[in-house]
């Protein structure tokens, strides 16, 4: 190593961004009683309107990131509250024009699991299979249409493989055929350009701790022309108009609107910085045998990657990494024994994605840290490879399909 | 999720690593799990004409806890005739290893591992 590298070293942005030390200074001016404390509900007084302003400000910041107006933005907790907004939101709006919805297997749990409790409420979801490049592509949406369909709801970039959707042809199906279009951007947002207006989106969830802002926030986008309706699933004081209820956290959404503004300013710069990171990363640990790349190659976040290691168990690996701070697809990290159920819908055998695992890099990785942990990966597959039974069977020409595997 | 001192041991500095000829007639194979699973074991036993296990090997694709309890059981059916070795129970190694309940079943493993190499190796005896 000639740059000394501090261990762990994180690489897994995908999960969680540390908050940029530009935004933290944002926030902590809305925290105490010398700064910008106030409620902005507040009409009667300086410390409501100031905080108002400061709420109007990361509006526009966040709506500018997106090319949307800012009055086309509600304030959540983050993506995972958007999804549940839009989805059941317009379900529970347009019932009575139609209770199919179109979806893919591969979204985040908070999209699928509000699909799901759709269907117990009686509407009808048809979850799409992604072709094995984990892409859900705009000739699958059109087949998948009813009269009786009143939302597509497809993901920008996948959170488990990194891959990206080419909404904007999704977009035009959507519009074409009057069908709401929600698009959960939690990943993409701030890491790749977004148009709602080119891309026709009419719903579009984002989250703040995934582009360098704080945990605890995010927003939805709820186009205004042509009009989207939601029915709102929080009641209260009427915020948001009428849509999100509850005190607006003045120094989470400046975060979020400061983190908006700085990854609007140096997107293009750090996405070639990040795709150089990536592919640096994959030239290295690619000079191993049988190691394969998850989800298409090309279409895919800039800072992210997710790589099979054929023979070696995710979580061992996982183990032998320590210095790593990473993600696996293998099931032995969670309590059930299932693997993947994104890599599995790509049409990964269990065996390959137990051998997974996720690398994403972000704002504050370093040449060394990459090259730091391409050593530190091979190192431990070749270890891991030398005491697999299976890597012997293979070794030795035995294809392991072959074999009669006794399940248990 | 946290591992026992004794796992990370195992897996670490795992014991006797490495293959056995299968075609010899002193030694038994025992491969049990399936890659779908996400774990398989090969032990293989060396057992002398005085019906002891002498030597044994294995290789684990599988998660930490399932290579440690392996390299466990290559410690401890060494010196010891097939029936105790046969004899050895799931629990025993879980416990000795501190495995927690969602990770039981790579001691169920090693068992059916032990098990299925003497099996092997009193049928190609028979």
């Amino acid at each position: 190593m000639n740059v000394a590298v501090n261990t762990p070293i994180y690489l897994d942005y995908l999960s969680t961004t540390p908050v940029d030390l530009r935004v933290v200074e944002v926030m902590t001016r809305c925290l105490s009683m010398d700064g910008n404390f106030g409620n902005p509900a507040s009409r009667s007084h300086v410390f409501g309107w100031k905080a108002e302003e400061a709420v109007e400000n990361a509006r526009m910041q966040l709506a500018d990131l997106i090319s949307a107006d800012p009055r086309e933005i509600v304030w959540t907790s983050g993506a995972t509250e958007s999804d549940n907004l839009a989805i059941k939101g317009v379900a529970h709006f347009y019932q009575k024009k139609g209770k199919h919805i179109v979806t893919s297997k591969i979204e985040h749990k908070a999209v699928l699991d509000a699909c799901r409790q759709l269907e117990r409420e009686g509407y009808e979801v048809t979850y799409l299979e992604p072709n094995t490049h984990g892409v859900t592509t705009p000739e699958m949406i059109a087949s998948a249409l009813r009269d009786d369909t009143i939302l597509v709801s497809i993901m920008h970039a996948n959170n488990e493989i990194g891959t990206v959707n080419d909404i904007a042809a999704i977009g035009e199906i959507t519009r074409a055929a009057g069908v709401i279009f929600h698009v959960d951007a939690a990943q993409s947002a701030g890491k790749v350009e977004i148009d709602v207006d080119a891309m026709k989106v009419d719903l579009l969830s984002m989250s703040a701790h995934k582009m360098y802002g704080p945990k605890g926030i995010g927003a939805l986008y709820v186009r205004r022309k042509p009009r989207v309706r939601i029915e709102a699933q929080v009641h209260g004081g009427g915020h948001e108009r009428g849509m999100r209820s509850g005190t607006l956290p003045t120094h989470q959404i400046a975060g979020m609107g400061e983190a908006a503004r700085i990854a609007k300013e140096e997107m293009v710069e750090e996405a070639s910085r990040l795709t150089a990171l990536r592919e640096r990363f994959w030239a290295g640990v690619s000079g191993m045998p049988e190691v394969f790349i998850n989800g298409d190659a090309e279409q895919r976040l800039p800072g992210a990657l997710n790589v099979s290691f054929a023979y070696v168990e995710g979580e061992s690996l996982l183990m032998s990494l320590k210095d790593l701070a990473i993600s696996s697809g293998s099931a032995c990290t969670s309590a059930s024994l299932e693997p993947s159920y994104v890599l599995r819908a790509l049409g990964l055998n269990d065996e390959m994605a137990h051998s997974s695992l996720r690398f994403s890099f972000g704002r504050f990785t370093t040449e060394a840290e990459v090259d730091y942990a391409v050593e530190q990966v091979e190192r431990a597959v070749n270890k891991l490879r030398e005491i697999s039974p299976l890597w012997d069977m293979h070794q030795d020409g035995i294809d392991l399909s072959t074999i009669e595997w006794a399940a248990h | 999720m946290a591992y026992s001192d004794k796992v990370l041991d195992h897996y670490e500095n795992p014991r006797n690593v490495g293959k056995l000829d299968d075609n010899d007639e002193h030694v038994g194979t025992g491969m049990v799990g399936a890659p779908a699973c996400g774990d398989v074991m090969r032990l293989q036993i060396k057992v002398n004409d005085a019906g002891i296990i002498e030597d044994a090997k294995f290789k684990t694709y599988g998660c930490g806890s399932a290579i440690a309890s392996s390299s466990l059981l290559t410690e401890w059916v060494k010196g010891k005739n097939l029936d105790e070795a046969a004899a050895i129970k799931n629990t025993q190694i879980a416990q000795e290893l501190s495995l927690p309940p969602v990770k039981i079943h790579c001691s169920v493993l090693a068992e059916d591992a032990i098990k299925a190499a003497v099996k092997n190796y009193r049928d190609k005896r028979d």
